[in-house]
């Protein structure tokens, strides 16, 4: 059963972008060479070169990673089919797309609507049309992706889309794949479904990526500092301000993805997924702001604990370091980030909210609470 | 050299080695007619000190010459961790002898370490917590605590050095992090020596500027992120690191009883004026 559904989004008329939104493949300047010489190179190509066109299934695909990575895969040649429950559009032109590239792209993108929630349905659509690869970008708990295994015996590769929330919180960074997980995180489901997958012998891949950003992001995260520097507000970050974390850009990602595939050396492999560099909470906000062409924000440290925010959350990273070393991906894959951070929240802001779009209104009812009172910590 | 470490130089002639000294300056008169494949210099921090050694390195036929800079030239980031390349202070001593060595030498590498723990370390490390851990003294650490740091065991820093010996090719042009695969917290560093320890431990975060102190004098590292990541050595030398800190410091902390030094009698008048101008307790 495979619907097709073509959305045409209607867009604010903006300036022509000199990088095309469908075209990421690698129209980067990179970082000036460091190493005058390897003593040995790592390999893998950029691109999917002797895998023979798969059929690949992608559960979810929509709404942020997965509309990368389909076009991608599409580009690649191979046959994709999204399934989703078909409430968010199947596919929508995004901002520097040609009417060209989203023609095509629409014309070959399949759609398999349903829930995955309705395992019966999973199982027996998903044995009904045969699938070589799946890619799993929205599954969370492990009860959901057994019917996909049951379903298709004969799977060539599982690759899912896991995060580095697994992992134990630790003062000794950065996180490596080996490091301890923590059976407690909120991401739980997460770590059992990477057993799962283990323990059934399938032939699977796990990504972590720690905060993904770019065009699209639901999750705010650049969005956040945006909304702020637009409407000109100081940017309220607790504590220190020099907590680490670290970004990894969408499009870096599902490149990611498309690495993995068919790849034995991912094989039965955990992969952490993101940016090269690490960045501290304020050096985010300045990233933000050069980024997007705002001056130097205005910066503001609080202490959490001396505030009653309610349910909301004064700030959308997690209060504490937190970053991966993408070494192994770099060394076994051959894969490496494109964007360094100014540049990629740079693509983000000039395809996405520099347009005027975002996701999620500005809410400033936290900054408030917090500059209204006047015990803030200052340096 | 009859403190240690220095009175262990010994331990290299037996095995196998020999020392010659001498003053850096005069190097080309004490090793006269001496030659050598490599040398390294592991004492100069500013070119001063290093172009006699360099010039004469150079004269003699020696093929490699190896640095050891630090990784304190790097300039501060939003964007740890401090990765080969990327900017350094002009006008530090160590870049001034970088610049020099790279050109009047084909096969050169330079090394930038950030702070070591092993046996035979001139420098306190992390003695500085054991000395308050052990006698139950608060150990007063500036700032957030959160600051990161790299502190390896030596022996990543020498399997680093001798790699590159054994693969000028592969060295030779190239700048090295001299470091230890992962970064630690000021705070975690504290708890990850009373861990080994087997004691407990009381942290007082302050603010330096607030009680009126230099932090520089108060507290063995730098008052902020001080990262570096080696990168450059596992991609070209296929170097890895093999520091544990939770397990290394366990044989430290052997060692620091062993040589009676939680028996000694230390002053802690910086400790003491931080934690009076916090009214922190101090247990007698």
């Amino acid at each position: 059963m495979a619907s097709l559904v073509v959305v045409q989004h209607k867009q604010p008329s903006s300036a022509v972008l000199p990088s095309s939104f469908s075209d990421f493949n690698g129209a980067r300047l990179t970082a000036s060479v460091q190493y005058k010489r390897k003593l040995w190179q790592p390999k893998g190509a950029l691109h999917v070169t002797a895998s023979s066109a798969k059929k690949i299934l992608i559960m979810g695909g929509t709404r942020f990673i997965g509309v990368f990575l389909s076009r991608l895969l599409v580009k690649e040649g191979h046959q994709v089919t999204l399934f989703t429950r078909g409430k968010a559009p199947i596919t929508q032109q995004l901002p520097g797309e040609s009417e060209a590239d989203f023609a095509d792209f629409s014309s070959k993108i399949l759609h398999l609507k349903g829930d995955r929630k309705d395992f019966e349905f999973v199982k027996s659509s998903l044995s009904a049309e045969g699938f070589d690869v799946v890619y799993d970008i929205n599954g969370r708990e492990a009860l959901e992706v057994e019917p996909i295994l049951d379903a298709l015996p004969s799977l060539e590769q599982y690759i899912y889309c896991s995060s580095a929330g697994v992992y134990l919180k630790t003062d000794y960074l950065p996180h490596f794949e080996v490091d301890a997980v923590d059976p407690k995180s909120r991401h739980k489901g997460k770590l059992e479904t990477e057993s799962l997958l283990e323990s059934r012998g399938v032939n699977y891949t796990s990504l972590r990526p720690v905060y993904i950003y770019g065009p699209l992001n639901y999750n705010p995260v650049e969005e956040w500092f945006f909304h702020r520097l637009k409407a000109g507000r100081p940017i309220p970050i607790p504590n220190s301000g020099i907590q680490v974390t670290q970004l990894g850009h969408v499009k870096d990602l599902a490149r990611a993805f498309v690495q993995v595939l068919g790849n034995e050396k991912a094989s039965k492999q955990i992969f952490n997924i993101s940016g090269e560099k690490y960045v501290t909470f304020d050096g985010l906000a300045k990233a933000c702001a050069k980024a997007a062409g705002f001056p130097e924000p205005e910066i503001i440290h609080f202490n959490p604990k001396e505030f009653d925010f309610g349910k909301k959350k004064p700030f959308p990273f997690r209060d504490q370091h937190f970053f991966t070393s993408i070494e192994k991906a770099k060394s076994l894959l051959g894969w490496k980030p494109e964007f360094d951070l100014v540049e990629g929240l740079a693509d983000s802001y000039n395809l996405d909210f520099g347009r005027g779009t975002f996701r999620k209104e500005a809410d400033f009812e936290t900054d408030d609470i917090i500059l209204g009172k006047s015990l803030v910590l200052q340096s | 050299m009859k403190k240690p470490p220095f009175n262990r130089f010994s331990e290299i002639v037996s095995a196998g080695g020999a020392t010659v000294w001498g003053d850096p300056a005069d190097i080309g008169k004490v090793l006269e007619g001496k030659e050598f494949d490599v040398v390294l210099d592991n004492n100069g921090k500013d070119l001063d000190a290093v172009r006699p050694v360099a010039d004469w390195a150079k004269s003699s036929g020696a093929k490699q010459f190896l640095f050891i800079s630090s990784a304190g030239i790097y300039k501060p980031t939003d964007e740890p961790p401090h990765v080969e390349g990327e900017l350094v202070k002009a006008d530090a001593g160590h870049v001034g002898v970088e610049k020099y060595i790279s050109e009047i030498f084909e096969i050169w590498s330079a090394f930038r370490p950030q702070y070591m723990i092993g046996s035979g370390n001139n420098k306190d490390c992390e003695e500085w917590f054991f000395d308050r851990i052990v006698r139950g003294r608060p150990v007063p650490i500036p700032g957030s605590g959160m600051q990161l740091t790299n502190i390896a065991h030596v022996r990543d820093l020498s399997s680093m050095l001798t790699l590159a010996v054994e693969n000028p090719a592969a060295a030779g042009g190239n700048i090295f992090n001299c470091v230890s695969d992962r970064a630690v917290t000021l705070n975690g560093m504290a708890k990850l020596c009373a861990q080994a320890a087997g004691l407990p431990v009381e942290i007082v975060n302050y603010d330096p500027k607030a009680v009126g102190v230099d932090a520089k004098k108060a507290f063995p590292f730098r008052n902020m992120h001080f990262y570096a990541e080696p990168r450059a050595a596992k991609e070209i030398l296929g170097w890895s690191g093999t520091t544990n800190l939770p397990e290394d410091l366990k044989e430290r902390f052997n060692e620091y009883v062993k040589i009676g030094r939680d028996k000694k009698e230390i002053k802690f008048e910086l400790d003491d004026k931080i934690l009076e101008s916090l009214k922190v307790p101090v247990a007698v």
